[in-house]
Parts: C-alpha cells; sequence; structure tokens
C-alpha cells in the first residue's frame, strides 16, 4: 500500500530500554483482606513512598500455585492499597500460564523464590527465669539402675544400692543409704555437691573429678557426708556433730 | 482371681525350685488351687523336686507351640490333689519361650479358675527369667545371706521395679518379698554370715521368711519330696510360715537362733 508514506512519517512511539527499580511483593497468602490491611499498615509509614508505585509479585512463598481467579482480587487488593501491579516474578510453567490469563508480565529479571521464605517473627522476650524442679525419685535405686536428672537436681528419698548410679547436673541429694555411685555437676558444674544421709559409697564424682572408695575412711562410713570440690581436688566431711 | 507369684533371684544354686516347690504345695495343702510352671527351659528341676519326672510327656513348651493342650501337659500332684505342675522341656531351649506363649499359658490358667499360678524362675537375667516375671502380680525373692546373692537380688529387685507388665502400667508394680534361706545362726554369730538386719537393710526390704540351713533340703530333694511335707523338719515349718505370710497372717519369725541343746544333748555332746 503506501508503505513509502509511512516511512517517511515520524514514528508514533520509540521504544527505549530503561532499568527501573522494581518492589517485590512477596505472597504468603491469597487472602485480598490480609493483604491490604498489611499494606495499609505498610504503607502508612512511608505514603509517598509507596504512591502508585510498581510493584511485581512474587508467588513462590504460597508453596503452591494459585488459580487466576484466585489473583486477581490481590491485585484489586493491592491497588487500592495504592501500589500497581506490573509483572509476575519468573517462576514456573505455571506463572507463564498465570501471565497469560491475567495480562501481566513475567519478569525475567525476578527470580520467584523456590522455597517459602521463613516468617521473621519479632524477637521474643528473654524467658522469665524460673526454678527448674528437682527430680524426685522416691523408690530404691538399685544395682544396675541408673538415674539421671539433666539440667536439675536430684533428691532420692530412698537408698542407692552397690552397683547403682545416680547422676545429676545439679547437687545429688540422697536420704538414705549411698553404697553405689553418685555423680553430681555431670556436665561440668563444679560448684555441684553430693550430699548422702549413710555414706558406704563405691564412687563420688564431682564435675568429672571422681574419687573411688576401695575401702571407706572409717570417719566417714555410715556417716551423714557431703562432698565438693575444691580446685582440682575433692573433697568429703561429715554433716553436722 | 489368679494371683501370678514370681520365685526369682538373680543367682543360681539359692533355692528357687526348693522354694518353688514349697511355697505351690503349702498353698494347695491350704486348700488353693495352684499350678508351678517350670521357666527354666533346657534345664528342668522342677519335676524333680516334686517327684513326678517319670510322668512328664508334654510341657510348657509343648503347650505354647500348640503341640498339646494345656489340660494334657498339666501333672496332677499325687499327694496334694489341688496341685497342677507344668514341667519345663528339657530338649528345647530358652528361645522357644515367647510373651505372647507365656501369656496365652497363663491367661489359660486364670481361665481354668486357679487361685495361684507359681512362675519358677531360672538363674540370671534373660529371657527365661524375664518372661518368667514379666506376668507377675507377686514376686518372691530368694536371697542366700551373702554379698554375691544380696547384689543379684537387689539388681533382679531393680527389674521387678522397672521391666513388669505391672510396672510398666505403672499401678503399683510387683508387690515384692524377701525370703532369705540356707540362713545359719551359728555361722551368722561367729560373723561368717550376714545377718537378717544386714540384709533387710543392704535391700531395704521386709522379709517374708527366713529357711534355716538343713540337710533336709538335699534328702528331700532326693527322694522327689517338696520339703515343706517332711512336717517335722525346721525347714518345712519355716516353709508354713512363709505360705502363711504370703496370705496375709502375721506370724514372728522362727530360726533366727541356734537350737539350745537340751541337757542330755550336752552331757552326752560334751
Amino acid at each position: 500500500m503506501n508503505k513509502a508514506a509511512d516511512i517517511s512519517r515520524v514514528p508514533v512511539i520509540d521504544i527505549r530500554f530503561g532499568q527501573v527499580g522494581l518492589l517485590q511483593v512477596r505472597l504468603r497468602t491469597t487472602d485480598p483482606g490480609a493483604i491490604l490491611d498489611e499494606l495499609s499498615g505498610r504503607i502508612a509509614t512511608a505514603p509517598q513512598f509507596f504512591e502508585r508505585t510498581a510493584v511485581c509479585l512474587d508467588l513462590g512463598p504460597l508453596g503452591r500455585q494459585p488459580e487466576a481467579s484466585e489473583l486477581r482480587p490481590v491485585i484489586d487488593a493491592i491497588r487500592r492499597a495504592g501500589m500497581l501491579t506490573v509483572g509476575l516474578a519468573h517462576g514456573t510453567s505455571g506463572v507463564d500460564e498465570l501471565s497469560k490469563v491475567l495480562h501481566i508480565p513475567v519478569l525475567a529479571h525476578f527470580r520467584a523464590q523456590s522455597k517459602p521464605v521463613p516468617v521473621v517473627h519479632p524477637p521474643q522476650p528473654p524467658p522469665v527465669e524460673t526454678l527448674a524442679p528437682a527430680l524426685m525419685h522416691h523408690q530404691p535405686v538399685r544395682s544396675g539402675q541408673r538415674v539421671y536428672a539433666r539440667h536439675r537436681e536430684l533428691v532420692v528419698t530412698a537408698m542407692v544400692g552397690a552397683g547403682a548410679e545416680v547422676m545429676a547436673d545439679g547437687c545429688v541429694h540422697i536420704y538414705g543409704t549411698l553404697r553405689g555411685r553418685a555423680m553430681a555437676g555431670a556436665a561440668g558444674e563444679v560448684t555441684a555437691r553430693v550430699f548422702c544421709q549413710e555414706f558406704y559409697a563405691e564412687l563420688v564424682s564431682i564435675a568429672g573429678v571422681f574419687r573411688v572408695f576401695e575401702t571407706i575412711p572409717p570417719e566417714l562410713e555410715g556417716k551423714p557426708v557431703q562432698a565438693w570440690l575444691a580446685g582440682e581436688s575433692l573433697n568429703f566431711a561429715r554433716i553436722g556433730g | 482371681m489368679t494371683e501370678i507369684i514370681v520365685v526369682t533371684s538373680g543367682k543360681g544354686g539359692v533355692g528357687k525350685t526348693t522354694t518353688s516347690a514349697s511355697i505351690a504345695t503349702g498353698l494347695a495343702k491350704r486348700g488353693k488351687r495352684v499350678a508351678v510352671i517350670d521357666f527354666d527351659i533346657g534345664l528342668r528341676n522342677l519335676d524333680l523336686i516334686m517327684g513326678c519326672e517319670r510322668r512328664v510327656v508334654y510341657d510348657f513348651v509343648s503347650v505354647i507351640q500348640g503341640d498339646s493342650s494345656l489340660k494334657q501337659a498339666l501333672i496332677k500332684d499325687k499327694r496334694v490333689d489341688t496341685l497342677y505342675i507344668l514341667a519345663a522341656s528339657q530338649t528345647r531351649d530358652k528361645d522357644a519361650l515367647s510373651e505372647e506363649g507365656v501369656k496365652k499359658v497363663l491367661d489359660e490358667l486364670t481361665a481354668e479358675g486357679f487361685d495361684f499360678v507359681i512362675c519358677d524362675s531360672p538363674a540370671g537375667i534373660e529371657k527365661g527369667a524375664h518372661l518368667a516375671m514379666y506376668f507377675a502380680d507377686r514376686a518372691v525373692v530368694v536371697v542366700n545371706p551373702e554379698v554375691s546373692s544380696v547384689r543379684d537380688s537387689d539388681r533382679i529387685l531393680g527389674l521387678l521395679a522397672s521391666k513388669t507388665l505391672k510396672a510398666e502400667q505403672g499401678n503399683g508394680g510387683v508387690k515384692e518379698h524377701l525370703l532369705l534361706t540356707r540362713y545359719s545362726p551359728k555361722r551368722v554369730a561367729t560373723g561368717e554370715m550376714m545377718s537378717v538386719d544386714d540384709v533387710k537393710e543392704i535391700l531395704g526390704l521386709e522379709v517374708v521368711g527366713v529357711v534355716p540351713e538343713s540337710p533336709d533340703v538335699l534328702s528331700a530333694s532326693n527322694s522327689g519330696v517338696p520339703v515343706i511335707l517332711k512336717e517335722e523338719s525346721t525347714v518345712a515349718q519355716a516353709y508354713e510360715d512363709v505360705v502363711a505370710r504370703l496370705l496375709g497372717e502375721s506370724l514372728p519369725l522362727r530360726f533366727l537362733e541356734e537350737p539350745k541343746k537340751g541337757f542330755f544333748a550336752r552331757m552326752l555332746g560334751g
């Protein structure tokens, strides 16, 4: 036809390549109400910055492929919040399908996150210091048995037989006869102590420093005894008179 | 209601089978229907002590494996007519026992209306001993007054408190009774043997009885008679006391002192 005339005309458009910074909106839900609430809150902090900004939707954090009908209200909610959806982050072939249906381009520059982004929780207030209750053991600890109080003290209100083991990260208290092994400060606490009502122990250990009793010193035998650590040396003494 | 009592010890040779036979016979003599089971598969002894070794055709294992019925395998005692013996197999090993199999036999005995089932445990803490104690309501822990037996009993008491059905269900656990056997007051007096009080203190348990050391046990075993039937023997009297205490009577302990020699014995014995 009149090709020559066309060529002579000044082109009605110019196509230029330009780079823009673009906000990404990563969706963890397709609930438009929730999205609108959240965006409105964020935008209120800096209205000029977000006013009619172009955004790119990242569907990756959803962890699934939403339907186009599901996304339309989302795009609507974003627009009502004052921003304009201009693209979908590049992702699976499903995103390409959505792009065709919704008439929104796929922006290859933005890669959809393949894994859901972990939700960042506001830092928890430090826990109020509570007392770890002692482990109470009311049955005799028999030969071959082992009782361990992790991260706390151990209270045994019965005897500990020969060949039995009682251990605690804190102190070990035995209101009965100790014939077996007692280990306090099993995780290295050097201030932990062992207490017993009648001392016939095979072995006593505090924070890894131990003493084996092949024979029991007569001043301790059958007496109420406590054991503690002073430096590298393990000390034993009668309690009371 | 059927009560299951395990007779156990950990250590061998302390008198489990003698005790099982005498307790079972003693309970039956008092009119209770009693079945006594030998759990020592491969080393069966209970039938010898009970004097029925020549009447064993079917046994515990054959019932578990379905080769015979329980009725066929239960041997009726010739002396006490409410007493039945279920012998161990001599030709199998301890792997022939299974938890389901033991449960099946005990359930069947319960359904038969037995008052007591006495389980004679093998020594050790392996499968046979475990299964003998697993379903028990009460345990008689047989201990000799010497250190290794006491230590092993302590271990068994620990297992009773943790590795039994009652303990796993958490409803009070197995009721434990300590029985001292082969007790010699003379050797206790000279300090060669631990006293009742020593054993009670170390194990932290009351004793259900003290059976004195006596040659009557060996002669009764050799003749295939439960020693509790040798009525003139102090051992029999001690076991009668144990049976009475197991049934809830409270009796003082006997035979803790060296028997005093009579006037003539002293004169003649010099």
